[in-house]
This record gives C-alpha cells, structure tokens and sequence, in this order.
C-alpha cells in the first residue's frame, strides 16, 4: 500500500525476547533457554503485525527497530519471515531505517549476509567493552578479538549503517581502560555508537552483588570523568554527539531512536514492547485524541503467544477503550496534556538539538515558558538549560546531572495535571 | 474505708529493673484485673510508654487485699515516672505515700538511679522495702545484691525480700509485708480539706482530672474547689478512684488516693504539687513541697511545610492540655520559617514530645539542636536568660555569661573508673568523690557479703548541662559497655567563657545551626561540625561552602563538591512512564528537605551538633 505524500512518521519496535544466556546487569524482559518457543512466537508475532497493519490502515513506516532480548539469535528465517509479514502489512516507506540488534557471537558473515539480504539495512552490534577482563564480568561470551570480528563481518555483508554497544563505569573499571575501549571502537570506524553508564538495576544478579559487597559499587566521580572521555574522543573521531549517550556520523543518528526522543508515535510488538499513539495525522488514528495513549504487552512470552496467536483486530476504531480490550496488552495509560508536555521534555532535553519552541508551541498551544515556567527560570538560572536558536538545550554542564532537569519539569507537569 | 485499713506506696526502681512487670502481678494476685485482660504494662496507658518500657506519666490503681489477720485492706499504688527529666513528678508521687517498694533487678544489682531515688524517698520519710526481683533469671546473683542493699543502704539481710515479677514468686508476701511494715496514712479527717496533687490528666469529657492523695478532711462529687497555688477555682463534676480504670465514689477521705474531676480546661490549672481545699471553708496553708516546673531545654520546632505553622500551633496547644511542663511561643527563622520554640524538662521530655507530634498529629517536623538556658549579666548589670543561641548579645553590651551546672552521679563497675572520668573531663566536668560501694564490705569480712573482684564504684561530679546534653548519656554507655547508670540533679550557674558558633552555608548564615560553646572547644566543635554537614548535606547542583564563624570571623571550612553526575543513561520508548515515575519519585525525597536559600537541607543537619564523636 503506498503511503501518502505527507505520511506521519511512524517507527515499529519488534520485541525478540530470546537469549543465550542472561547477562546479570540486564532487567530487560529477556529470557534463556526458552529456544523451543522460538517457531510459536514467530508466528504469534507474524498474527500480531498482520493484525496492527489491517486495524491502523496499513500507514507507511519510517523505521523498523529488532530490539532484545537477541534478535541475531532468532535464525535467519524467522527474521526474513517477520520483516515479509510486516511489508506485506505496512507500508514500509523507501530508505525506511530497518535495525537488527545482534550479538558478535552470532555475527559470522554468511548468516549477516543473509541478514542483511533479508531487508535489514542498520546493525548495531552488543560490544559493551573491548576488553577480555570486563566482559567477563558483563558476563558476555564473547571477547575483545570476536567483536572486532563481529564488526569486520557485518561491513563484509554489506552493512554500511553500524553501531556499537559500549558501556562504562562498570565495577572495578578503570578510566584507562574504558580510554582504551573507545580507542579500539573508533578504530573500528563505525558510522554511530550507543554508550552506556552502567546502571545497576534492582533485582538483577549484579546489584545484589554490589548490595551484598561482594561486587564494588561503580565511583560516580569515576563514571562523570569517563563520560566527559567519551564526550571528546567520540567527537575528535568525526562522531557528533546527538543524544545523552548517543554518537553519529553525519546522517546517521538513529531515526527510530529520534522518534522516542522527539515524543512521535510509534508501535511496539512483541511481549513487555511499549508503544505510543496518539492523532499524528493518520486517519485511523483520529479517534485518539492529540495526546493519545501510552501502552504496553504482555511480559511473559507464554501469554503473549497464547493471547496473540488468534488475535482479530477489532473492527471499532482505535480508541483507548478499544486498546484495552485487546487480549495481549497488559496496561493501556491515557496521556494527559501535562503528562505529554513533561515528556516531550524529558525525552526531548536528551537530544542535542534540545526542544524547539516554536514546534512545542505548535503542538501543545503555548510556549515552554508558559507551560514550565518555574522549572524553566530554575535551570537556566543553575546553568543546565540554555536557548539556541529558539530550541532549549543541555548545556554541557546540564547534560551530566540531566535528570536535574529533567525531574524538575516531569514535578511541575505532574503539579500542573 | 478507715484509715488504719489504707496503705499507699509507689514503687521506685532503676529503668527495666521490672516495676511495670511486678505492679502487672500485683493487680493480677488482688484481682483488680482479671488475668484474662490483663496486659503488659497494664499501667502504661501511653504507646511511647509501653514501647519504651518506661512511665512517663504517674498512674495510680486501688487494690483489695485480705490480710493474714483476716481484714481486708484498701492498698494504692502510685507508679511513678522513672526517668530522670520528671523527677519532681516523682517526689510528688513519692509525697502522696507512707511506703516505698524499692526494686533491685537480681541481675544488675543498685544503678545510680536506684540511688537517686533512695535518697528521694528517704527525704519524704517514706518506709522502704527493699526487693530483689527477676530471681527467676539463671544469672540473678541474689547474694551480691542483698549486700550491695546492706553497703549501700544498711538494710538487714532480714528485712530484704525476693521476688519475680515476672512469674509471680514471692508477690503475695510482698503485699503482707507492705500491710506489715508500711505506716497507715496519719489521717486528720475533720481537719479542713487538703489533697495533693500528684499528677493530672485532660479528658474530653470531664476536663482535667487531678490525681489526689487526701491528707486532711474529706472531698465530694459536689464541692467547688480551689487550687491554692494557682488560686483557680472548680466545681467538681465526680471523685472517684481507680480499679485500675476510673470508678465514681461518693467521697474521698483523708487518707484515700483517687480522682478528682474538675471540668477544667486545662492542666496549667491544675499543676501537679499543687494543694486542692475547699472553696469555702478551705485550709490556710498549702501542703509542703509546691514548685512551678521550669523548662531546662529549648529547641526550635518547625514544620518541614512552611504552611503546617498552623496545624503545629494546634498540636502544641492539644499537648499543653496534658502537659503543664511543656511550653512553647511562637518564634521566626530566618532559614527555617515561622515555628515555635519550645521548653521541655529534659531531653527525654523533647523526644516524646517531638514523637507524639510526629505520630499522634502526622507533623512533619525540622527540631533544631536544644539548648540549656543561659544567664547573661548586662552591662548594666540587668540579667536576660537566653535559650536561644542567636539571642546572645554582640560582645560589648554584657558582663559575663553564666550556664547550669548539674551534680551528675555515675554508678559503674570499677573496670570503667578510668573510661568515666576521661568522659568527665572532656565534658568539662569537675569531680567531686569516687566512692568503692562493696569494698568496705570485703574488708570487714561481713558474712553477709561476697567478696568482689570488679567492686562498683559511685563517681560524683558537676558537668555542664550542656555538655551532657550533646552525647553524654550514648557515650557513658559506650564507654561502659552499658554497665554505668546516671542520675543528675540541677546544680548552681557558673560563669564561663563562652561564645556563640555561627555556620554559613553557602555564605548565608542559619540561625538554626548556632550554638553556644565553651571558647576552648569552639575551634574543635566548628571544624567537627562543618565535617558533619559536609557529609550530612547531598551534593547541590553547585559547590556549596559550609562555614564555622565566631563573631563573624571564618574558623573552619568546608566545601560540598558540586554534583557530578546525575543522568540515567538509557532511556528509550520502552520505559518512558518508568523514567518518569522514576524522576517523580526523586522528587518526592526532597520534599522532606528544608531549603536554605537555594541549598536543600536534610532534617538530620540541624541536630548534627548532638551526634559530634570527638
């Protein structure tokens, strides 16, 4: 179906919860040993694209994103199989930005071959660290040596759009090492990089170790220096800042990504996926209000496929009473005026490019002053927010305590609604 | 009932030497309570109290109990406060009886407030029975305690009886023994009316009730009344006495202990000590013993919300009702806002205060560090009394300044002699006399007595109240690994050089964090403090520099780096509620802070200057 000239963007995040093993930092609805699952879930998948597609209309997409979970370790059939059923369901629009997250240890060059003929034009690889020693206590199995494999791999198959995974500010972790790390990685030449602070997530393996002592809790002051590391070399290696812990070259940020970022609408599948929205324009989309409805699946994979393997979308349009009767979502959430301004702030403030005011106004009928101006006048006296041709950005003093920011708007919006 | 059948007695003993527990059995053997209500504590009435395991507020009960000689008796037991801030509730308590129980914990043997409190009842010419309780316990050392109660007292081995409280042995005989020894109350009922007054209560319903032990004439349910120290008049709505709850009786004769309802609307009235008579036809003279309670601690009280002053005051004034010791006025920090700064007897007394505010009125509440009350002798010599560190004048307008002095007596094995007197003298104490409690017993070879390897020893001296104020009591028990007990009584005022310590965070000063000090130890005591709200104060979004200043000179500083990092690194489509519930909720932990200026202050900071190790 071909999208219209002025289609709305919208991005597709496809949920594979399937992994080798479970890394003990990650609380991500992710699970091992649960392969036997893999040919029911691809077609409960399939059942919930074609499903979405029929009830929205069939919109052209803008970005399709296979996050994990591993999707480089769903077999290669099973991708090509998904990515037809969402062709045949979307209009996938032409140059639309189609990601597959891979882990290196799946990233031998004939399967990314395949990989990569399937449709899949973006890979952005799970390195994490080059160093043996970390990523043992990543609890990767992968080393040093298979990830630069891995990268050498996916340029041979044809990826010209790939991005690596790092993380810092690990446990025990040295600023010279994490130096070294994004030395290696730069030498690797990728056109973006994701880096991460490691954040120690309760209930996994690695925060009870550092609750218990048996693990040393990461240094902040540590992990600010590593971060301010990151911030230069990235950026003396031609990788332009765009995102709190993103890095591109020219043209390369990550669309899919933006449309988090810049509070666009889009769908997500799969269990534990989230998905956003809300009347951008689209016609079937009409019914649901300017600020529309957040909304999330299922977690655990033996529902979700149980829910979704006979789902019939509905033929009342799309509305959060009729999200909420749709057997495999867990909780459908009405977004609130205030609500949807602190958020377009709080995502929007991570970009570089800031919140355009003009494009705020637009949408939300009033100015940022207007509508925050407590938290407005709060940081921009304190130096974290400044104006730059009429966007509010981070300054670069604001970008390392960004939540400062951000929680004062997210409390004035939540005061406000 | 005649007197001859009437014995009132209180039981005196060191915290958790077991008084609630026995007076729980002697309601049970009397069957004033039937076992199946009974509970612990039963005279307890207060959750702090029972909590705590200790009384703050005096009870009374009325027991029947049949004698060996085939006559019942009427006995009244007045529990008394044990702690040391209420120890005029105590001598009153004490003032309302003929006898004393005095309870030695078989386990611990005499604690300096076993001591204090001999003393007291010796004073008021109480008779004394001396028990040694919990023997059910298998490291109760029976024998070391009866001599302890012989060195320290000189009562005979005959005289000491043994009992457990907790089980019930020895119990019985103890009430026959009161009976025995106890004096019936000298009771002068044609007399005109005299009652002491040895706590009150306010009740919604029947105003306040005076809790009265009766020495001369009688009191009926429809008398008008007068107090005579407060000279406020009542008409009674009820006597009554207490089994243990309140049951009405038509008259109260001398000799009797039970209640008076006044429909008085306040305590302040009502004040313990005080006499009741007769409106007409009343007594000329007052009972001996009436003073009017001074608050010997002031601190500041805030709450957290600047808009809660309201709902402050009100809590204040339902605790006043209750509480004729507390007073409070209204006062305004230019850091912390409008508040009150209040007056208690004692710390123990501010920290229930604080708590019922806290639990009973949900205050949320910023209490600044406390403070004894200074004398400050003005140029012309006029004397203002302070009890606010900001109220001390600039250097030039007075003469001296002059703080109390307490006489404080330690009781502690002789092993931490040496620890206790380092704890004296970094207090600025002086002491006064050591005295070996068991040695002379070993050197006379009594057979009575043990010899003993760690005799104990009681150690006197006069310390600065507020030196004991800041830590004394946590540090004596560290230092003695808890076996040192403390008692005090108020001593004299004494001129000492002393200096205002002023602390400037962020280069403002708050006046909730001054505090006055002994010039020698203000250098030491600003650098210790400045530390502590180093680590006390979360970093700011800027460098915040904490200051001890003397007289506007700087003495100590220290600086609170600003924030490093604070930014969650991911943050995706797939956790955009999260992320945000996420940044509310830290939000939600600064509301329990007090903004300075621009800096955001954790309740703990103002009393940071009690919890300073040196």
């Amino acid at each position: 179906m071909p999208a219209g000239p002025a289609a709305p963007p919208l991005g597709l995040y496809v949920h594979i919860p399937f992994c080798e093993t479970k890394c003990p930092y990650c609380d991500f609805n992710t699970y091992a040993a649960i392969e036997s699952l893999m040919p029911s879930y691809t077609r409960a998948l399939e059942r919930e694209i074609a499903g979405w597609g029929a009830w929205l209309g069939g919109p052209a997409l803008t970005s399709i994103f296979f996050g994990g979970g591993t999707p480089s370790y769903l077999p290669t059939r099973d991708l090509a199989r998904l990515l037809r059923a969402i062709d045949a369901a979307f209009a996938v629009a032409p140059g639309a930005e189609v990601t597959l997250e891979a882990n290196p240890r799946d990233c031998e060059r004939e399967r990314l071959r395949a990989i990569r003929r399937a449709g899949f034009n973006r890979i952005s690889i799970g390195v994490q660290s080059l160093d043996d020693q970390e990523l043992r206590l990543l609890g990767r199995r992968h080393d040093a040596a298979g990830a630069i494999a891995a990268v050498d791999a996916a340029r041979v198959a044809g990826f010209d759009n790939l991005s690596l995974d790092l993380m810092f500010g690990l446990p025990n972790q040295f600023v010279a090492s994490w130096e070294h790390t994004l030395a290696e990685a730069v030498a690797l030449a990728p056109d973006h990089v994701s880096a991460y602070a490691l954040t120690l997530e309760g209930g996994t393996p690695m925060e009870a170790d550092v609750r218990r002592g048996r693990l040393a809790e990461p240094d902040g002051e540590i992990a600010a220096e590593m971060y301010r590391l990151a911030i230069d070399l990235l950026a003396g290696a031609g990788l332009a800042q765009y995102e709190i812990s993103n890095w591109a070259r020219p043209g390369r940020a990550s669309r899919h990504n933006l449309a988090y970022w810049r509070n666009e609408a889009w769908l997500g599948v799969g269990p534990g996926a989230h998905a956003h929205l809300f009347d951008n324009g689209m016609a079937s989309l009409g019914a649901l209000g300017a600020n529309g409805a957040r909304f999330a699946v299922v977690k655990p994979p033996r529902d979700y496929i149980r829910a979704a393997a006979a789902w019939e979308p509905p033929a009342a349009p799309v509305t959060r009473a009729s999200l909420a009767a749709v057997p495999f979502l867990d909780t459908v959430e009405a977004v609130s005026d205030a609500t949807a301004m602190g958020e377009t702030m709080m995502m929007g403030l991570r970009l570089n490019e800031g919140v355009s005011d003009a494009a705020f106004a637009a949408r939300f009928g009033k100015p940022i002053a207007q509508a925050f101006p407590e938290a407005l006048t709060e940081c921009l006296d304190y130096g974290l927010l400044c104006w730059v041709d009429g966007s509010l950005r981070l300054t670069d003093r604001g970008r390392m305590v960004g939540n400062e920011a951000f929680r004062r708007f997210v409390v004035e919006a939540a005061m406000a609604g | 009932m005649d007197a001859a059948h009437i014995r009132n007695f209180c039981i005196i003993a060191h915290i958790d030497h077991g008084k609630s527990t026995l007076a729980d059995r002697m309601l049970e053997i009397t069957g004033t309570v039937a076992a199946r209500d009974m509970q612990e504590q039963l005279l307890d009435s207060n959750p702090i109290e029972r909590e705590r395991g200790i009384t703050i507020k005096a009870q009374a009960v009325r027991m029947a109990f049949t004698h060996t000689d085939g006559d019942e008796y009427e006995l009244n037991l007045i529990d008394t406060p044990g702690h040391v801030d209420f120890g005029y509730e105590v001598s009153r308590s004490l003032a309302a009886c003929e006898g004393a129980v005095l309870v030695v914990d078989a386990t611990q043997g005499i604690q300096a407030q076993t001591l204090a409190n001999v003393y007291l009842a010796l004073e008021h010419d109480l008779t004394i029975i001396p028990v040694v309780n919990k023997i059910d316990l298998p490291q109760s050392d029976q024998e070391r305690v009866k001599a302890e109660l012989k060195q320290a007292f000189g009562f005979k081995p005959e005289e000491v009886l043994y009992v457990s409280g907790k089980v019930g042995t020895g119990v019985k005989e103890l009430l026959h023994e009161i009976i025995n020894r106890v004096q019936q109350p000298a009771a002068r009922p044609d007399k005109p009316l005299r009652a002491l007054i040895f706590d009150s209560k306010y009740d919604s319903y029947k105003g306040v009730m005076a809790y009265v032990r009766v020495f001369d004439g009688v009191v009926r349910g429809t008398d008008r009344i007068r107090m005579m120290a407060t000279n406020s008049m009542a008409d009674v709505l009820e006597v009554g006495v207490f089994r243990p709850t309140m049951a009405k009786v038509d008259e109260l004769a001398a000799g009797e202990v039970g209640y008076i309802a006044t429909g008085l609307k306040s305590v302040g009235e009502c004040r313990v000590g005080d006499t009741i008579t007769l409106y007409r036809g009343g007594a000329d003279e007052a009972l001996p013993g009436y003073g009017a309670r001074k608050p010997m601690v002031f601190a500041g009280m805030y709450p957290s919300e600047g808009n809660e002053f309201h709902e402050l005051r009100e809590a204040l004034e339902r605790l006043q009702m209750n509480d004729a010791s507390l007073v409070f006025e209204p006062e305004q920090s230019a850091a912390l806002g409008p508040g009150f700064r209040c007056g208690f007897l004692g710390l123990l007394h501010m920290e229930i205060v604080q708590e019922r505010l806290e639990r009973e009125f949900g205050m949320d509440l910023v209490v600044t560090a406390p403070s004894v009350v200074y004398r400050v002798v003005m140029n012309d010599n006029s004397v203002r009394e302070i009890a606010r560190p900001t109220d001390l004048p600039s250097g030039g307008e007075y003469q001296r300044v002059e703080e109390p002095w307490l006489r404080i007596s330690i009781l502690t094995p002789s092993r931490f002699l040496g620890p206790m007197m380092d704890l004296i003298s970094s207090k600025r104490g002086e002491f006064k006399k050591t005295e070996y409690l068991d040695s002379a017993v070993v050197k006379q070879g009594d057979p009575d007595s043990l010899p003993s390897s760690d005799p104990r020893v009681l150690l006197e001296a006069d310390v600065p109240m507020s030196e004991v104020l800041v830590d004394f009591y946590d540090q004596l028990k560290t230092r003695s690994r808890g076996y040192a007990s403390l008692d005090y009584t108020v001593g004299e005022y004494r001129e000492a050089p002393l200096v205002r310590l002023d602390v400037l965070v962020n280069n403002q000063p708050v006046d909730a964090l001054s505090l006055i000090t002994h010039k020698d130890n203000a250098f030491s005591q600003g650098r210790t403090l400045v530390e502590r709200l180093r680590t006390l104060i979360p970093r700011q979004l800027f460098e915040v520099p904490i200051q001890a200043a003397i007289g506007g000179r700087i003495i100590a500083r220290e600086t609170i780096k600003s924030m490093g990092k604070n930014v969650l690194a991911k943050c995706y489509g797939g956790d955009v509620t999260r992320k945000r519930k996420l940044l509310e909720k830290q939000a939600e932990g600064k509301k329990r802070m007090k903004r300075i200026g621009r800096v955001e202050v954790p309740q703990e900071a103002f009393l940071a200057v009690l919890k300073m190790d040196k």
